[in-house]
């Protein structure tokens, strides 16, 4: 009798786990045929299987789980020839202590039950050495659904598995490396408070007992060492500030700019209102991001511009934002001393300061401060300015979520 | 400190300068003579409990309020704080963390362990200053303190 050639039929039984294998299920006529035919004879699964690509070994079992079919790939992942292993039991491809629990056999049972099994582990080779591999175990029935064996389809992931683990072990450490430097400047700048405050703090109760009879020359001098350490006081806080800035994880929630900018305006009121700047706010877009950092952002951008436009008769800031590529560029702009391009670079480095200090204070910690948060939301920061012609900052909110980002800081 | 004042305020501190600071800003509102000053955990425990140096101490209950650094060497603040509040002779003694250090987790564990106050040492003179008196008016001046039979008849 002409037997009719089994179809093939994609697998319903789910994707396998990232394999990217569609696993074949087979449907045999019902009329007769066990297994083993079916699998000598079906001329395309046959070539489906040997077809398979190397590094998969694709091999069938019976009901019983007996080796009824083997490829090329099957025979390089576990060093069986095709007559060395047919007609034996899957279960030699297992390690000694999976064979006494059961393991093969239950695994059968289970994707009986349900149409497939997957599971990742040890298995074992001809020699006996053993290789980490991803098996799909799927179960092969009829028309009338009774149960005539499994496809069974393993890769060898012991280098894919190697690879993993480095590429973990590398994140663990950088990221080790990174909350050791971070505790370290947060320790310095820590450890640097109580020295500077002593400083400040004698040569004041030194002021104070040496009252009215005080040299002039002595006054200068007390000056000094206070200006000094008082300078070095805000150098570390800004630095410790720095510093708990790379630990904290962004929270990001939907904040509107338009409030946001509102309260950092009235919180820096004073210093706006001291030299009449004019400021104008445009339209912001409601963004994600976390609204306190945000806070933070525009604080520093906005008192930058007052601190730069000092020189200017009408000091004007303006706030707004423009959309590119259909992202929301936000900037604040101001005409103020402004500063040459080419030193652009330095811009956003930790004490990196493009006026001297007797022109305007400054530690060079608030931009650094600025581009670390921007960049903890997954987005940019640049500049553009020419001296004496103002400087315009802007800024972009990456999409992604910030959330992951933060232990690079 | 044998003074004929009784103390009102333990000063644990091992840093002299910052304890001569504390005691020059307290000076100003009156308060410097009633402080004693211990320089680490041990001596601060010792002191509390009148053993080691201490033992010929009279267990007063003219404390009002023990102030206390988070990094005291040998023993450290959270310790002796823990060891306070587990005992019924100290438990109610307010205690003062006043620390350099404002990591949310020394906060938060110091309040987990019952501290009254924490307050961060300002790195600015003026501000140490201002905070230092505050504290010492609060807690030595306006505090009602918790009645001495409280405290003497507590743990029976």
């Amino acid at each position: 009798m002409v037997r009719e050639p089994p179809k093939v039929l994609t697998s319903s039984g789910g994707e396998t786990k990232g394999q990217g294998v569609a696993l074949p299920v087979m449907v045999y006529p019902a009329q007769d045929s066990p297994l083993l035919d079916a699998l000598m004879d079906g001329e395309s699964v046959h070539q489906l299987l040997v077809d398979s690509r190397g590094d998969y070994a694709v091999f069938m079992l019976d009901s019983n789980g007996i080796v009824a079919s083997w490829n090329k790939g099957a025979e390089q992942i576990k060093g069986y020839s095709r007559d060395e292993i047919v007609g034996r039991h899957f279960s030699v491809f297992y390690p000694a202590e999976d064979r006494t629990r059961g393991k093969p056999e239950r695994e059968l049972v289970i994707a009986a039950r349900d149409g497939r099994f997957e599971d990742e582990g040890k298995r074992v080779r001809k020699d006996g050495s053993e290789f980490w591999a991803n098996v799909v175990l799927s179960a092969v029935r009829d028309r009338t659904d009774a149960l005539v064996g499994f496809v069974k389809v393993t890769r060898d992931l012991t280098e894919e598995r190697a690879a993993r683990e480095r590429a973990l072990t590398n994140a663990q450490a950088l990221e080790a490396v990174n909350a050791e430097l971070e505790a370290f400047t947060y320790s310095v700048s820590h450890d640097l408070r109580a020295p500077i405050r002593q400083i400040e703090g004698f040569s004041k109760i030194l002021e104070e007992h040496l009252g009215k009879s005080l040299d002039p020359q002595v006054e200068h001098y007390l000056r000094r060492i206070q200006d000094g350490s008082q300078q070095m006081g805000r150098l570390v806080d800004d630095l410790l500030h720095l510093a708990q800035l790379g630990r904290q994880h962004a929270k990001p929630r939907l904040t509107s700019l338009d409030s946001l900018i509102d309260e950092v305006l009235t919180n820096l009121r004073a210093e706006i209102m001291e030299r009449d700047v004019k400021c104008r706010v445009g339209a912001l877009p409601t963004v994600v991001c976390d609204p306190g950092l945000m806070k933070v952002v525009f604080t520093n951008l906005v008192s930058n511009a007052v601190k730069y436009t000092r020189r200017r008769e009408k000091a004007v800031i303006e706030i707004g934002h423009v959309v590119k590529d259909g992202e929301p560029v936000i900037y604040v702009r101001d005409n103020g001393v402004g500063f040459d391009m080419k030193y652009a670079d330095k811009l956003f480095g930790v004490f990196q300061r493009l006026h001297r200090a007797e022109e305007f204070e400054g530690a060079g910690v608030g931009l650094a401060t600025v581009s670390r948060i921007i960049r903890k939301h997954n987005g940019t920061i640049w500049a553009e300015a020419a001296p004496d012609q103002g400087a315009t900052f802007f800024f972009t909110l990456g999409t992604a979520a910030p959330d992951e980002t933060t232990h690079t800081g | 400190m044998n003074s004929k004042r009784s103390i009102q305020m333990l000063l644990a501190e091992d840093n002299a300068s910052d304890a001569d600071l504390i005691l020059a800003s307290l000076a100003k509102v009156g308060l410097a003579e009633v402080i004693h000053v211990v320089h680490d955990g041990v001596e601060t425990l010792d002191f509390l409990f009148c053993r080691g140096e201490y033992a010929d101490r009279l267990q007063e209950p003219s404390i009002r309020v023990i102030v206390l650094d988070v990094k005291l060497p040998k023993v450290d603040g959270f310790e002796v704080l823990r060891e306070l509040k587990a005992d019924a002779r100290t438990r109610s003694i307010p205690v003062v963390m006043l620390t350099s250090s404002n990591i949310e987790r020394d906060v938060a564990r110091g309040y987990q362990l019952g501290v009254n106050s924490y307050l961060q040492k300002p790195i600015d003179f003026e501000r140490f200053r201002e905070t230092v008196r505050h504290l010492g008016l609060y807690w030595m001046t306006m505090n009602e303190p918790p009645p001495v039979w409280s405290r003497i008849g507590a743990g029976q």
